[in-house]
């Protein structure tokens, strides 16, 4: 079965119906048994095997043999010598996890901005590095500890940093904080975005052109909830997945972009790579699309790709206008000045079914009218 | 899928029939009509699983959810086009398949499964009504094949064959064109206007049917495969399984496929050529508990018989399925037929002993024995014989194997150890060069459904061996693209 997720599990497993869930048939006691003929049967090889314990185990690669009984074609140009190689290490040297590892998290940047904040400071500055990771995390905790989701007004606490942050910068930044990164970031920026905004451009003594280089990772704004971003150049792979409200301005992702969107605006003034828009259930994406070639990188599975009407421009041309005051854009620039030529490039991407949703609301609303 | 809770909804419902009393006063099939609106209510059941066990539960790999859907959706060319496409003569599995695919189907765990067999009868006939069901043509290869034996395989490839342009030749050594869709099934389960009208369309569509020409006897084999580039054996396991005890000589035991025959000629009104066989005011016998048995159960009520009774080698199957027969497998559950329930006595784990006559060879009454089985194989219940008087005994125990006799012999093929002619899944290609077998000959006894689809992958192999490539559908060739 492949129902999981329509709450219709025909032998009451992945279903909260009543009905459905009378027909399960499992028992307790068949987790118990089944774990116990785990355990009983991994007491026995490690018997076999000469181990009192797991630990004594871990890195014999040298009691793992391979099997000789499988031709699937996929083994033939494999060779797993490196994955089964041993090594001879001095007995000081563990093997396993004896002692925890030390995250540092004391001293770790986002204290700095949690002591700012707590301080009433409104602008901060701070180089980033790429040790810095999951900056405004700890700092969005705090805030959402007192404020709950509501957070704080907007821009009410703005950091400036410039560097290379690390992984997963401005993860669940919380409503009213705005980060303004001079420089790079690497995977995850925004992930799980949650109010906040975040605006990544170029250092200004740069001379690249920001549209045709990557400046963030891949995997960016993953499952964003809401808040605002702008990318003064290209993002990686899986921009936007999973992203469920967050609104953001790019200027061109790899593959897989808005794949599993739910909700949110995807605005991207250049390229978009392979599957863009897999499995998009929700939202909008607006792709700046001259060389009319947006179409052969697109999954139409569940999306259509149609000329925006008057309102959608009017809201793309905010946003791009928006994009252009925090990052300068050479390219949000290049559009705005000619905006009456340039603007009919605009296509617009949305789920079929969500469109037809729209259009059943928006007759609702008129036979009420 | 069409309703995703469609399977909450809804309860199974089939076509009801006419009573037990009505139908055996005549031939006719038993189900009435059913409205199309009813028809869809069944196809919004089908919960389309993401992996449908249906697929590999029929024998023809038949894409199920997709026209449940299509039915659902009132698409019923769509319909058409889908089941047609791994179905060559679903007008036949629609009537009389004992539905392997409503078996395995996913809602069958725990609840009735859908309606799979009606739903497909009804999109045929839909396709008939409207006209879709026409002859495919394609230009003529120039290529003659003969296929020996129209029954469901022979038909099945020679509707393959011929589709893309081979010069299709069916041989039929009976009077008529069918096997034993048309000289075997009871008329009230399988009308024989059901099978005349598909074998116009094949007629229609260029195959030569050449009935009473029975290969090896009006014509030898060797002339036959000199004659035509390809030949296709379906003819069958007709052997059928005798119970080889004292009184076997006596008149009145008969196999149940001469009954039958002689039952599908008179409702046709054709000659039965030799001694009529009738069930009318005797005590009948049926040895055997499948699906011919209970044909003949059904065909002594209305030959109205005085008393019928139907006996099992086997023990009696359980009701539901046990721990060791799980789903999806196919479940050895009792069955009770329509011709059951037009009344018949039913016993398991009897063994027959002897044929008891009078004095003019005429039997009077069959000696049975319970039986107990274990692992080791059956024993007799002591104390536990018995004689019942009966006039007629019909031995519906199976077919060994197929006839040797005659081409089997002329061709040399060989043949395996339970007496079927040697070919592989795969190539369908017997020991005998540009000699092909399909259907029961080849496997042995078995179902319409797998006939069908012997029938349609003999006729891809037949088409690579004489083209050397091959556009024909077959289950690991699928060429229907879903809408």
């Amino acid at each position: 079965m492949r129902k999981c997720h329509l709450n219709t599990c025909p032998v009451g497993i992945a279903t909260q119906n009543p009905e459905l869930r009378k027909l399960f048939t499992g028992d307790p006691q068949h987790i118990v048994n089944f774990f116990t003929f785990i355990a009983m049967e991994l007491r026995e090889i490690m018997a076999e095997l000469g181990f009192r314990t797991i630990n004594e185990m871990v890195g014999k690669a040298k009691t793992l043999k391979v099997r000789t009984d499988l031709d699937h074609w996929k083994l033939q140009s494999l060779d797993l010598s490196p994955i089964l190689y041993e090594r001879e290490v001095n007995s000081n040297v563990g093997i396993y996890h004896q002692f925890d590892q030390d995250h540092e998290l004391e001293n770790i940047l986002d204290r700095k901005l949690i002591a700012d904040w707590k301080a009433g400071k409104t602008e901060v500055s701070y180089p980033i590095i790429n040790i810095d990771r999951s900056a405004g995390a700890m700092l969005s905790y705090e805030i959402s500890l007192k404020h709950k989701a509501k957070g704080l007004p907007t821009d009410s606490f703005n950091v400036n940093f410039t560097g290379s942050a690390g992984q997963s910068f401005g993860v669940f930044l919380a409503k009213g904080v705005k980060f303004n990164l001079e420089g790079e970031a690497n995977d995850y920026v925004g992930k799980g975005l949650s109010g906040g905004k975040i605006v990544i451009k170029p250092p200004r003594e740069s001379t690249f052109v920001p549209h045709e280089n990557i400046i963030i990772g891949n995997v960016a704004f993953y499952g964003a909830t809401s808040g605002r971003a702008f990318i003064n150049g290209l993002g990686g792979e899986r921009f936007c997945v999973r992203n469920s409200g967050a609104e953001t301005v790019v200027e061109g992702v790899g593959d897989h972009g808005c794949e599993y969107m739910t909700g949110g605006k995807v605005i991207i003034l250049g390229n978009v790579g392979k599957n863009f828009a897999a499995g998009m259930s929700g939202g909008v994406a607006y792709a700046f699309n001259p060389n009319d070639d947006f179409a052969i990188n697109c999954n139409t599975e569940m999306v259509d790709i149609d000329q925006p009407d008057t309102n959608d421009l009017a809201d793309v041309k905010s946003m791009v206008e928006e994009h252009l005051a925090e990052t300068n854009s050479k390219m949000a620039s290049y559009i705005l000045n000619d905006w009456e030529a340039l603007s009919k490039y605009f296509i617009k991407v949305m789920p079929h079914d969500m469109k037809r949703v729209l259009a059943e609301q928006k007759q609702q609303e008129e036979k009420v009218a | 899928m069409g309703q995703i809770d469609g399977f909450l909804k809804f309860n199974r419902e089939l076509p009801s029939s006419r009573s037990p009393q009505e139908r055996i006063n005549d031939s006719e099939e038993i189900y009435l009509p059913f409205a199309d609106e009813k028809t869809k209510t069944q196809a919004a059941r089908c919960m389309d699983c993401g992996v449908p066990f249906c697929h590999s539960g029929c024998p023809l790999g038949n894409q199920i959810p997709d026209f449940n859907d299509a039915v659902f959706k009132e698409d019923w060319k769509e319909a058409y086009d889908i089941l047609t496409s791994t179905n060559n003569f679903p007008e036949f599995t629609g009537r009389i398949c004992p539905a392997p695919c409503e078996a395995s189907c996913v809602l069958s765990i725990n609840k009735n499964p859908v309606a799979i067999e009606h739903i497909e009868k009804s999109i045929i006939e839909k396709a008939f009504e409207n006209g879709w069901v026409v002859p495919k043509t394609s230009d003529k290869t120039g290529k003659k094949v003969a296929v020996v034996g129209s029954g469901p395989a022979g038909m099945a490839a020679a509707a393959q064959l011929s589709k893309v342009g081979h010069e299709v030749t069916v041989f039929e050594r009976d009077e008529v064109v069918g096997g034993l869709l048309r000289i075997g099934i009871p008329d009230f389960k399988l009308d024989k206007h059901v099978v005349e009208r598909r074998v116009e369309i094949l007629e229609k569509q260029g195959v030569t049917f050449k009935t009473n020409t029975n290969v090896g006897v009006d014509i030898t084999a060797s002339e036959l495969v000199k004659e035509f580039d390809a030949t296709v054996l379906c003819g069958g396991s007709t052997i059928p399984r005798d119970i080889p005890i004292p009184g076997r000589e006596l008149k009145g035991i008969h196999f149940a496929m001469k009954f039958l025959g002689q039952q599908n000629r008179r409702v046709a009104g054709r000659d039965i050529k030799t001694e009529e066989i009738l069930a009318t005011g005797k005590n009948v016998l049926v040895i055997g508990g499948g699906d011919t048995g209970s044909d003949c159960v059904g065909t002594s009520n209305r030959h109205k018989a005085k008393s019928v009774t139907q006996i099992e080698l086997l023990s009696k199957p359980p009701t539901d399925r046990t721990v060791k027969n799980p789903w999806p497998e196919w479940p050895m559950v009792v069955r009770t037929s329509t011709s059951h329930d037009e009344g018949c006595e039913r016993d398991w784990a009897i063994l027959t002993k002897e044929f008891i006559g009078n004095d003019k060879g005429e039997l009077t009454g069959v000696k049975l024995v319970n039986i107990e089985w274990n692992e080791k194989g059956f024993t007799e219940i002591e104390g536990s014989e018995q004689i019942i008087p009966c006039e007629l005994v019909l031995i519906a125990a199976g077919f060994v194997h197929p006839q040797k006799e005659g081409m089997l012999e002329q061709l040399g093929v060989e043949i395996d150890n339970r007496g079927n002619v040697i070919a592989t899944e795969e190539e369908y290609l017997t020991s005998v060069k540009s000699v092909f077998a399909a259907g029961d000959m080849r496997r042995g006894q078995s179902l319409v459904v797998w006939a069908i689809s012997e029938g349609r992958e003999a006729a891809r192999q037949v088409d690579e061996y004489l083209m050397g490539k091959s556009v024909l559908e077959s289950k690991s060739a699928s060429f229907f693209e879903l809408g």
